[in-house]
């Protein structure tokens, strides 16, 4: 192996495959990049097993070649590069990095003893505007369960359908769902020709917010029986640049819809900007069980109190409709659906004080957050 | 050779050749799936392990499984993830019980997809004291033989009681028995809302399909239906076929067939044609029970002045006894002490003297006009039918009893009757609350309705 990157590259790539490694006991292979070299490219591979990464870099190459490399040691190496570009080179498994003032040799392994990342049949994908998918994955992508007790819900539920997609995820306390519309499939092709579901594990969603960019670009999805792979690609010519392929979770996704209240028996519209505000300032006295208490009548008042450290009283303007209520909630719990709201003002529907609660931005049906309260 | 042997002897070559890292990474939980013709096909946990085997160790594979059998020409991997499923041992859950507060949660993610069930409700957390072990009995005869015993077994109680425990329990109990039988547990709201919306999306008859195999129905809270026709009518349909086949069907309401207000007849009949049972509201003793059955499984060691001051306190409904104690042992857990009284009595103000605890003459009336499904307007306060006379003749007692109103006062509510009357119509009803059963329920359920939410 032997070629030239800008190390700006080179960096990029260690940078987005290296965070998936880990000190891995069993197999120690693991905790190494991949590194291939083909003609004009070079691919940067990492897995763990149960998600895989591969990133690919344009490069100047003088000899084709692949070797193993440890993970944390090259990604040292590559944060204190300063040369604009950098020649690599690899003999008996030994990986020389070299740039004007600056030489490193660093000891790898045989390429032959790393994972094989799997194939996919690329006959059928899903093209969607990445930057669509990463910002409904950041308004869902914290609510998922950790609890490995139904491990359906430890992962996101996306679902392709006609000219909508919807991202869920719920930890069984709240839900939130995000509907991605594209009026005349603009920016959304699914060459399945019918509905596709899947779950999707909390951690490859994560990795899959950080690996797309701001840019509009397009993402595509291919499937196999168990596993799942995005792809993203080159600005400058027609090739992928990043691959994440994925485990998908085993199992339905529960039925979520019957969670979701029709219509709510309490209903306040409020400013998002302000209600948020004042939910933290109660937050402060909600103690170790994080509750404050919200009542309904005439106006809105939020309250809270700690035994040892004091109490909170606040209330604020809001528009009232429905029964008088009063009912408590977790805060943590109402600012994580707070948090992904843009909309000035809020709806919040309530089914009594032991029913689902549903939080809506006004104005913009795309995203919801449905939250149980806690029993008073 | 058995397939489970074939693979024995291959694993055992492969692994002298290879690290034992390797060894448990790759062939960690794979097996032979099938050996049909001379194809040997292998089951492995993810496509990492299908990759690697099918790339790096299918020849050796099928060098060692020719030497054994030499019909087998050739092999092939396939993905099988049910095998992966880890057992999570070691690490704590998060239970609601760890958890400080009683944070709800979505009841639809409980339960079982098949059933309905929430595996919760068992026989064993069920709690019998002499309020209920007539409902227990009959549970636990239908358990051992589903659809010959009583059929249907319409259990009736007030809210918090334990019915929706008991029934579920009954279902639970029934799949675990015998796995192969076809349980659904539909609240009557569910049931309503499928039907509706199956009308809507013309596939009715799947439904009907559906409901009509099952070896066991469980209906929570049938009163729903009440002036649902076409629920009724549906449901009349599939109680015959089911009740035809022997098949079992369990019932629950908030009061007696006979006075569940706006269902057919012939519908009140067949609810009738089994066993009836009611659950009372648990004795002294019996609450008492419960509280120290419940906070020794959590743990707790509330003193007894405390868990009198709970039984005392709320009588009527088994789900705010556990709710107050829950209460208290949040409080220990935060505090790391006991409560004493005086903490109890502060902690519990909300349960105990809520507003809800508090009633008015428009909740009472109200009540009694909804449980003897009157409609609204001046006939019930002045109408001498029969139909209206008695409800307003039990209003008039509550208004007494539960508000102490005056009786020239109650006279003046119902259209300026004399005080005389309102006192005769106090002293009928007090007469027949003690003398006859049904009245007796009737206004049990009506203070029930009165006292809660």
């Amino acid at each position: 192996m032997n070629f030239t990157i800008l190390s700006k590259e080179f960096k990029k790539g260690i940078n987005i495959v290296e965070k998936i490694t880990g000190k891995n006991l069993t197999l120690p292979i693991l905790d190494n990049v991949l590194i291939e070299v083909l003609s004009n490219f070079i691919k940067i591979s990492a897995t763990d097993l149960e998600l895989g990464i591969q990133w690919w870099g344009m490069c100047k190459t003088e000899k084709e070649g692949k070797i193993a490399v440890p993970a944390k040691l090259l990604n040292q190496i590559a944060g204190v590069l300063t040369d604009e570009k950098v020649n690599i080179k690899e003999k008996g498994n030994t990986l020389t990095i070299e740039g004007k003032n600056y030489k490193t040799q660093v000891k790898g392994f045989s390429a032959d003893d790393f994972p094989i990342i799997p194939g996919f049949s690329k006959d059928n994908f899903i093209e969607i505007n990445s930057k669509k998918i990463k910002e409904g994955l950041i308004n869902v992508v914290d609510v998922v369960s950790l609890s490995q007790i139904k491990p359906e819900i430890s992962g996101v539920y996306f679902s392709f359908q006609k000219d909508i997609v919807k991202l869920v995820a719920t930890d069984s306390f709240r839900l939130s769902e995000k509907t991605i519309s594209f009026p005349n499939k603009q920016g959304y092709k699914n060459m399945f020709n019918e509905e596709v579901n899947f779950i999707l594990p909390q951690r490859s969603a994560k990795e899959l917010i950080n690996i797309i960019n701001e840019e509009d670009k397009s993402l595509r999805i291919y499937l196999s029986e168990s596993q799942v792979l995005f792809e993203t690609f080159l600005s400058t010519v027609d090739h992928p640049e990043i691959n994440l392929i994925s485990r998908q979770i085993e199992g339905e996704y529960p039925s979520y819809q019957e969670i979701i209240p029709k219509e709510g028996k309490t209903k306040i519209t409020v400013n998002k900007d302000e209600f948020l505000k004042q939910v933290k300032a109660a937050g402060i006295f909600g103690g170790r069980t994080n509750e404050i208490i919200l009542k309904i009548s005439k106006n809105l008042e939020i309250f809270s109190q700690d035994a040892d450290i004091g109490e909170a009283n606040i209330s604020l303007p809001a528009k009232i409709e429905g029964s008088e209520l009063k009912v408590s909630f977790n805060w943590k719990f109402l600012i994580d659906g707070l948090v992904n709201i843009k909309s000035s003002e809020i709806t919040f529907e309530f089914q009594g004080d032991d029913g689902p609660s549903i939080i809506r931005p006004v104005g913009d049906s795309s995203y919801l957050y449905v939250v149980m309260p806690i029993k008073i | 050779m058995e397939l489970e042997n074939l693979w024995q002897t291959v694993l055992a070559q492969i692994q002298l050749n290879i690290s034992p890292a390797n060894f448990a990474t790759w062939f960690a939980n794979t097996k032979i799936l099938s050996f049909e013709n001379d194809i040997v096909v292998v089951s492995v946990p993810n496509s990492f392990s299908k990759e690697w085997l099918e790339q790096k160790y299918s020849k050796d594979i099928l060098k060692i499984l020719h030497t054994i059998d030499e019909n087998i020409k050739n092999v092939s991997f396939s993905v099988d993830p049910g095998k992966t499923k880890k057992i999570v041992s070691g690490k704590k859950t998060i239970g609601k019980d760890d958890v400080l507060t009683e944070q709800l949660g979505f009841k639809e993610l409980e339960t079982n997809k098949d059933t309905n069930l929430n595996p919760r409700y068992t026989f064993e957390s069920f709690i019998v004291g002499p309020f209920n072990e007539m409902c227990y009995a009959a549970a636990t005869a239908v358990v051992e033989e589903p659809g010959k015993n009583y059929n249907p077994l319409f259990i009736y109680g007030g809210v918090g009681l334990g019915k929706t425990h008991l029934i579920q329990a009954i279902g639970n109990k029934i799949k675990e028995d015998s796995p192969e039988k076809r349980i659904k547990y539909l609240p009557a709201e569910k049931m309503i809302s499928v039907i509706v919306n199956s009308i809507k999306n013309h596939n009715i008859e799947e439904l009907k399909k559906s409901l009509r195999e099952l070896d066991v129905l469980i209906v929570d809270d049938i009163q729903f239906i009440a002036g649902k026709d076409k629920t009724q009518e549906e449901f009349f349909h599939t109680f015959n076929s089911l009740y035809q086949k022997n098949k079992q069907i369990i019932l629950s309401s908030d009061r007696h067939p006979n006075t569940i207000p706006a269902i057919t007849e012939r519908l009140k009949s067949r609810f009738k044609g089994g066993m009836i049972t009611d659950m009372s509201s648990p004795d002294y003793e019996t609450r008492i029970a419960i509280l120290r059955k419940k906070s020794e499984e959590k743990g707790a060691d509330l003193s007894k002045d405390v868990l009198d001051y709970v039984a005392n306190n709320i009588q009527r409904n088994i789900r705010e006894l556990e709710s107050a104690l829950n209460r208290l042992i949040i409080f220990k857990k935060t505090n790391n002490k006991n409560p004493s009284l005086e903490e109890a009595k502060k902690l519990l103000k909300n349960l105990i003297i809520s507003p809800s605890k508090i009633t008015n003459y428009k909740k009472i009336i109200q009540a009694v006009t909804e449980f003897y499904d009157i409609p609204n307007g001046n006939m019930f306060f002045t109408s001498r039918k029969k139909e209206f006379s008695k409800p307003r003749q039990i209003a008039m007692y509550l208004l007494k009893k539960e508000l102490k109103m005056s009786f020239s006062e109650i006279g003046r509510k119902f259209g300026g009757k004399d005080h005389t009357t309102v006192i005769h119509s106090c002293q009928l009803i007090e007469k027949l609350e003690e003398e006859e059963e049904k009245t007796h329920q009737e206004i049990e359920l009506i203070l029930q309705r009165i006292y809660s939410n």
